[in-house]
């Protein structure tokens, strides 16, 4: 059950740092230059699935979390991906490697104001019709800090 | 051939809850399908960060009115992630049999809906007629048909009466051998098996490239299942099958929930074979939460629901991520859709058996503006079905 935790740091471990292993879940971080070559190995190479991401704020910056499922195993690989430019956050975009990821990038692109470069589709996911001008058109974190 | 969009939604008969779908018609082929969600607000992720760890327990558990127990069980299952807290046996077999009975009821729900649909509406009416005893084993277990409000951190609220078990053996017994009945006329009847082979294929690989999970995933022969992949509570002690089959249309996807519903209930009565011989507590005494960060799933009766959490110590979460297993199989329509006559479209769209208050926990603002009432969907869907039945009965 392990050996997937295991063949991942060997073929992986030196693109990722601060790592936090648990029983059945393994954090990371991952820099920007590496993100599409760790992604495309669980995706392609471990058949991983991704559950989703999460966005949130640190006192670095604003971070953003993928969730992927080996699901043989059980194992849980999260890459994270850590945006220091608070005023102006962006990071690659995963979405041109795994489809699965189209939503979850647009949604996190337009409440946490981070722009995913690449992105098939960069148009707001829950609030397309949102009228504008209002003040509620902003990223939701903005309206948040405030 | 004339091109035409149909407008489905926001607000429309044919769906429950608020969406907006966009067909592009060639003639009666659906060529093309835009997805417009974000018609509700709910902003469960942030009220969660406001409330205490048990608190948030309540509040997934009003996310969704049908997996009101999945969402729980996920939360709990990533909050004991945090610190590896462990639950009492006894628990965990609590927990199994209503996760169990949810499955059932959600299965015979939309069961009843595809044959609504599709013009069987005698299917419909039996399986939700028999829906009702899965209904009054939970108001025993737990006091509620819905919204349970069983799930703590560290083990359920409440026991299971050992003098109540006698009665909930008889009303699964009803349920077997109703399912045995409803599964034949699923799996037998040729107008149905005619009506719903070939449609809406969503083939291995978009299902894999699109990350679909739960019946959708399986019925197009990827495996997975949170049952069996990080079997908590007790599923790791309990004897079933995973159901997985290869074709990947409407069919195979109504084949696997209702081959899973008799899955549950094998689950369920082990879970009762159990609660008779197993004492002890249900709940462990979690009195803090620490620093760290968990995942927990559960396999809803749509697939995985997945929870996240971040602690800081304190006893509330500083981030709580849900998401609900409609938010990845809702974007396979645009595999599953393009392609296919329109009269197919409902039951397509219907087989992944989409829920919106799972997938829309957030903050969305209405716009103000009418859309054409578009075709009737249902009309079509269930011309259809006659014009087979004809075929095939004279």
């Amino acid at each position: 059950m392990h050996n997937i935790k295991e063949t991942f740091i060997q073929n992986m471990g030196d693109k990722i740092h601060d790592s936090i292993d648990k029983k059945l879940r393994l954090y990371f971080e991952v820099d920007n230059q590496n993100l599409h070559e760790v992604v495309d190995y669980l995706f392609k190479e471990l058949g991983c699935r991704l559950s989703t991401a999460t966005a949130m704020e640190v006192y670095r910056g604003l971070e953003v979390l993928y969730h992927f499922s080996h699901d043989d195993s059980g194992q849980y690989f999260c890459p994270r991906v850590v945006m220091t430019n608070k005023d102006n956050p962006a990071m690659p975009s995963i979405a041109p490697l795994v489809k699965g990821a189209e939503w979850i990038e647009r949604e996190m692109a337009e409440y946490w104001g981070i722009t995913f470069e690449g992105h098939p589709r960069p148009e707001p996911l829950l609030t397309k019709e949102h009228p504008k001008g209002e003040g509620l058109d902003q990223p939701f974190r903005i309206r948040r800090m405030s | 051939m004339s091109r035409n969009v149909v407008p489905v939604g926001p607000y429309h008969p044919l769906l429950e809850e608020a969406e907006y779908f966009t067909l592009t018609v060639d003639g009666e082929t659906v060529t093309d399908i835009d997805l417009d969600i974000g018609w509700m607000h709910r902003g469960h992720e942030l009220i969660s960060e406001r409330k205490s760890f048990t608190q948030s327990i309540y509040l997934v558990e009003r996310i969704c009115g049908i997996c009101s127990t999945s969402h729980p069980l996920a939360c709990v299952h990533a909050i004991e992630d945090v610190d590896n807290i462990e639950i009492p046996e006894r628990a965990a077999y609590i927990r199994t049999l209503i996760g169990e009975l949810e499955r059932i009821h959600s299965h015979l729900l939309w069961l009843g809906l595809a044959g609504h649909f599709i013009g069987y509406d005698t299917l419909w009416m039996w399986a939700w007629k028999y829906r009702e005893p899965v209904l009054q084993m939970i108001e025993i277990i737990s006091g509620n048909r819905n919204h349970y409000g069983m799930m703590r951190v560290g083990g359920v609220a409440k026991d299971v009466d050992p003098a109540s078990v006698p009665e909930l053996r008889k009303q699964l017994d009803t349920i077997d051998s109703k399912m045995d009945m409803i599964a034949k006329a699923a799996k037998d009847d040729p107008v149905l098996k005619s009506r719903l082979k070939g449609v809406g294929v969503l083939t291995k690989q978009d299902a894999i490239d699109f990350c679909a999970v739960g019946p959708t995933s399986r019925a197009s022969g990827v495996r997975g299942d949170v049952r069996k992949d990080e079997p908590n509570d007790a599923y790791g002690l309990v004897d079933f099958d995973e159901i997985v089959t290869e074709n990947g249309d409407v069919y195979d996807k109504l084949v696997v929930r209702v081959l899973e519903t008799i899955e549950s209930t094998r689950i369920c009565r082990q879970c009762l074979d159990k609660l008779e011989n197993i004492n002890g507590p249900v709940l462990n005494n979690v009195k803090e939460i620490g620093i760290g960060e968990g995942i927990g799933r559960y396999e809803a009766p749509r697939g995985e629901v997945f929870h996240y959490v971040r602690t800081d110590g304190t006893n509330r979460p500083i981030r709580h991520k849900v998401r609900a297993p409609s938010y990845v199989n809702i974007p396979t329509f645009e595999a599953s859709c393009k392609g296919i006559p329109i009269a197919d479209a409902l039951i397509t769209l219907a087989s992944v058996d989409p829920c919106y208050c799972c997938t829309e926990r957030s903050i969305k603002i209405n716009h103000a503006g009418g859309d054409s009432p578009g075709i009737n969907l249902l009309q079509l869907s269930r011309a259809k079905t006659e014009r087979i039945r004809r075929t095939i009965h004279g």
